[in-house]
């Protein structure tokens, strides 16, 4: 039997009520803290404890269709410093800034303010990054005194070749704030990510960027590395390969730098495919200036380079080359007579105006002849009988005025001439201008590639292609990501007989007579030479050309120009001969590696 | 039907209470382990706590067989002894952390504040149940007053904030549990208000000064800290308020003493004096910590930085945790104080939301056995000592969680059988033996 006390107990049930009460705030606090905030949290915590130092992968290679490396890639190292457990004193620190700074170039003062600034936030620095493997050993000697220093394995874009092909590869830079913004959320881009700022290196920096590697670095709240959780591999961009044949192309290249003006572009081209072999183009510079090892100082900024690719940029009247296609259009209206023959005399007077030929070649110019010499009456002649408004129609069919479609940023058009082109300009059109037409002078404009495509048309008999450079990107894993397709834009139609007129003509161009710098022993070359007039210096030197072995369908188009180089026949013609040879030369050593093979 | 009865009334020790008590130490102990693994202290830690433990299972022992009523007549000894004990402290503690507050014996340290919180409850309880028949009168409070007075003073010559806090509000609960009149509850409540909410107010605005800029009464409100004479204009607003206040009242025939209003119009005043020196004298870390409780977010890397990191490591653990020894928030020392006051959080960040819960259910349970066994008192001394411990516990409870859940601010308040800290472990055992003793003895008649 319990005795009842004289007190009673509400207050105290009042204190217990209000702690259950307390009980249930505490309890839904911490179902907010733990279970509906929890992955905040979670990322919080995650970040307090992470320090992430990325290695930048390895971009892809771009190769050349033989397998030569056109750019790969060179060790080089980044040295970071992560703060130490213990506080290093003040001498220390000074030693190691001016060790650091004897292998890395940089001032002590810089890196002594970088150790600081690391060691007060506690967060892991990089001191320097590029530093060329010449420096490694001794870095790595440091990394023992020091504890702190660390250094990271990475990659340097570098081109073996130096400045071949430097058009169309491109080059690598860092970002700027634009690339930044589109990049940033794609792949995983930083803000001192180097990427590809022109050519093939910026078309496919998805391709080749690769993505980047990183160390996972676990560290305490004073910002001190305890472990490294994980060390993410980087994975190697895919693989570029081009379908230039590197022989070619730095034929292309020295053929235009040992010419008189050093400065020109020439292309060449599969016929059969329409695959760009060469695509040379000077004034260049060597890509590998953008990503020097660290010498201390960054000039990139400073850089200024010839970035205008002549080849697809450069416009140019075709000149004497055009007179294939007034002699074509002229065919195919049956006004061209083989056997009429023209005297020459240096000049023709249109409506008391004087057109002057570049020579007098006197009497008994009949089309071989006229095509031969390049005489410009002979011409003036055909295309005042076939009329400016068929040669105008030639232009078209065979795509001038028109962008080829190669996949490079850029290309310009060109420009056609025409009475049409003329009437949609609402100007008039004069009998002088025909004249002008007939022999490629005027407003006419082509880049060296169109005229390579030209070359290629009449090479295969009217098939334009649509160049292309890339023959297949792989990626590291061997899966074929993309494969450069042949393109066939359109199949010219002409009459019977006309394209085999102007393969006999252009071959007893080279065989024979302006052409003949560019004749070979063994080689079938068909060319004709161009001088176009520049009002505003030396005239340039263009040559048009085709080749193949004896008695077979050619193979390569080729197409030179080369700027202020005075005339087709004296500068842009060997260029040609020294391009085909290559080509050839390589096919026929190969061929011939083969047999051995086989044997 | 009589032996069963008298087995149950027989029974000496609440089962449920020690199973709770058990439960806490265990995950205590684990979460301690966990907290200190790989530091430098662990070996001094885990020493201290190994020796602690048997420690407080013979003071838990001392509590419960030493009979609780011996306390009630000598409880002016056991005054005199906590006097003692804290003057002594003064005179030959050791200073840690800025406090004077450590005695220092052979190799261990003992904290003599942590044994008066429990002291003082004791002597508390017995006082009030000896002014039982006079519980409601003014005497009564005054004589309490007058000597817990000296033993506040004591402490904060140490300095020992936190001992304030927790004794603080568990005497007032204990007062209100005894019986004291609720009108001089409301004088105390008003006195503090005014001492709390002033400074409160003038730290809020130097923290956020543009709240001043359309509001008259808070820019008159924060003038008053700088200077005596508004402060004395607004003491003399409040007297003459309620003055006018009585005399409306009488004039609608609602007759209240008059002195029971001047009383508490001056215990108002008194309450925003204190209020005013204490703003003058207040510490600078102190202040932060209050800054830190009104705008967590303001300085992330200041004083609100150890609740946030606090809250990450509880957050990121999840309902069911990372594991133990697994806290990277507690293995890379971004909890502060983690195997004392923050504990919790080290717990929360391992074991997760069931370990945070099942500790605030073993709370709540240890509470409950206490209010159950104070109930069944066989006297009012025995009634009102379980009432205090009750309310110490309650408000080691609000003070802990609630300062990592950011509902109190930071007062440096362990949770006792988790925290580490042997005085605190010994003293609150004391305090649950002394529980079970009123249990074992609720049948005795004295």
């Amino acid at each position: 039997m319990k005795t009842k006390l004289n007190f009673n107990t509400h207050r105290l049930m009042i204190m217990f009520i209000l702690a259950l009460l307390g009980g249930l705030l505490i309890a839904y606090k911490l179902i907010f803290i733990q279970f509906i905030s929890h992955q905040k949290y979670t990322s919080q915590a995650e970040q307090n404890r992470t320090q992430i130092l990325y290695q930048t992968a390895p971009r892809g290679q771009i190769l050349a269709s033989g397998g030569e490396v056109l750019a790969s890639n060179q060790a080089a190292f980044s040295l970071y410093y992560l703060p130490p457990f213990e506080m290093p004193e003040e001498k220390t620190l000074m030693e190691m800034a001016g060790a650091v700074s004897k292998n890395t170039l940089k001032p002590q003062k810089e890196i002594l303010q970088i150790l600081r600034k690391s060691l007060k936030n506690g967060k892991a620095v990089l001191i320097a990054d590029n530093l060329a493997p010449k420096n490694i050993f001794a870095l790595a000697e440091l990394q023992n005194f020091y504890p702190g220093l660390y250094l990271l394995e990475e990659t340097k874009r570098y081109y073996p070749l130096g400045a071949s092909a430097a058009h169309l590869l491109g080059y690598i830079g860092t970002m700027e704030k634009r690339a930044w913004k589109q990049l940033s959320g794609e792949l995983d881009y930083r803000l001192n990510s180097k990427i590809g700022k022109s050519g093939i290196e910026k078309r496919y920096e998805k391709e080749l960027k690769g993505r980047d590697g990183g160390l996972f670095l676990e560290v305490n709240y004073k910002g001190r590395v305890t472990q490294i959780m994980k060390d993410n591999r980087w994975r190697k961009g895919a693989d570029v390969y081009t379908t230039l044949l590197a022989p070619v192309q730095q034929a292309a290249e020295n053929a235009i730098r040992n010419s008189l003006t050093g400065q020109g572009a020439a292309v060449v081209l599969d016929v059969k495919t329409g695959a760009v072999l060469a695509m040379a183009s000077l004034p260049d510079w060597d890509p590998n200036i953008f990503t020097p090892y660290n010498d201390g100082k960054n000039n990139e900024s400073k850089i200024r380079i010839p970035e205008y690719n002549l080849a697809i940029q450069g416009l140019f009247p075709p000149a004497s080359t055009f007179k294939t296609i007034t002699a074509l259009a002229a065919y195919e209206n049956g006004d061209l007579d083989l056997k009429h023959e023209d005297n020459c005399t240096g000049h023709i007077y249109l409506n008391n105006r004087e057109f002057k030929c570049w020579k007098n070649h006197g009497p008994h110019i009949d089309f071989m002849k006229g095509m031969e010499q390049s005489c410009d009456t002979y011409f003036y002649n055909l295309g005042l009988k076939t009329g400016s408004y068929n040669i105008e129609k030639m232009q078209r069919k065979f795509h001038f005025g028109r962008k080829t479609g190669i996949d490079l940023p850029g290309e310009k058009s060109g420009n056609i001439y025409g009475p049409t082109k003329r009437a949609n300009l609402k100007t008039y059109w004069f009998g002088g201008d025909t004249l002008n037409l007939s022999i490629g002078q005027g407003e006419l404009l082509l880049t060296p590639l169109q005229m390579a495509v030209y070359a290629a048309a009449l090479a295969s008999k009217g098939k334009i292609w649509r160049p292309y450079y890339i023959e297949k990107i792989v990626s590291p894993s061997g899966k074929i990501l993309e494969e450069g397709k042949s393109e066939l834009v359109e199949q010219v139609k002409l009459k019977d007989g006309a394209f085999e007129l102007i393969h006999k003509a252009l071959k007893n161009v080279v065989d024979n007579a302006t052409g003949r710098a560019a004749k070979i022993k063994g080689i079938a070359v068909y060319g004709k030479t161009g001088t176009a007039q520049n009002p505003h210096g030396d005239d340039h030197g263009w040559f048009l050309a085709f080749a193949g072995e004896e008695n077979a369908e050619p193979e390569i188009a080729v197409s030179v120009l080369i700027q202020f180089g005075k005339g087709g026949g004296a500068q842009a013609a060997p260029a040609a001969r020294k391009i085909i040879k290559a080509y050839f030369d390589l096919k026929h050593s190969q061929s011939k590696q083969e047999d051995k093979n086989v044997k | 039907m009589l032996n069963n009865s008298s087995r149950i009334k027989t029974r000496k020790l609440d089962w449920l209470l020690i199973y709770a008590l058990i439960g806490l130490c265990i995950m205590g102990f684990l979460t301690i382990l966990s907290a200190v693994s790989g530091t430098k202290e662990m070996a001094t830690v885990m020493r201290t706590h190994l020796i602690a433990l048997p420690v407080s299972v013979a003071a838990f022992i001392f509590g419960w067989l030493f009979n609780y009523q011996i306390y009630a007549e000598h409880y002016r000894k056991l005054y005199a002894f906590v006097i003692f004990l804290l003057v002594a402290v003064l005179a030959f503690g050791i200073v840690a952390r800025g406090s004077h507050s450590w005695f220092r014996l052979g190799g261990f340290s003992f904290q003599p504040a942590e044994l008066c919180r429990i002291a003082l409850i004791v002597i508390t309880a017995a006082f009030l149940s000896s002014r039982q028949r006079y519980i409601k009168t003014f005497k009564t409070l005054a004589i309490f007053s007058m000597f817990i007075l000296p033993v506040f003073a004591l402490i904060m010559m140490q300095p020992d904030f936190s001992s304030i806090v927790v004794t603080a509000p568990a005497l007032l609960i204990l007062l209100f549990v005894a019986g004291v009149n609720i009108y001089y509850f409301v004088l105390i409540i008003a006195f503090a208000l005014m001492a709390g909410i002033f400074p409160i107010l003038w730290t809020y605005i130097s923290l956020y000064p543009e709240v001043l800029d359309n509001s008259v009464i808070l820019t008159w409100v924060n003038s008053l800290s700088f200077d005596i004479i508004p402060c004395l204009i607004f003491s003399g607003i409040i007297l003459s308020l309620f003055i006018v206040g009585w005399f409306i009242l009488k004039y609608f025939r609602i007759i209240v003493p008059f002195s029971l209003v001047i009383v508490l119009a001056f215990s108002m005043v008194g309450g925003f004096f204190s209020g005013y020196f204490v703003n003058k004298k207040i510490k600078s870390y102190q202040r932060k910590r209050i800054e830190a409780f009104l705008a967590p977010s303001a300085d992330p890397k200041g004083a609100s930085y150890n609740v946030l990191q606090a809250q990450i490591a509880m957050g990121s653990g999840g309902v069911l945790g990372k594991g133990l020894f697994s806290g990277t928030q507690s293995r890379l020392g971004f909890v502060p104080e983690r195997h004392t006051d923050f504990i919790l959080a080290i717990l929360g960040e391992e074991n997760g939301l069931l370990g945070t819960l099942l500790v605030l259910a073993l709370y709540i349970l240890i509470l409950w056995r206490i209010v159950l066994i104070a109930r069944n008192s066989s006297d009012l001394f025995g009634y009102l000592l379980c009432s205090g411990i009750f309310a110490i516990f309650f408000v080691y409870m609000v003070f802990n969680f609630g300062m990592l859940i950011g509902i109190v601010p930071v007062a440096g308040i362990p949770l006792p059988f988790i925290s580490y800290g042997g005085s605190n472990l010994v003293s609150s055992m004391w305090a649950m033996g002394l529980v079970e003793g009123v249990y074992y003895r609720r049948l005795s008649l004295i």
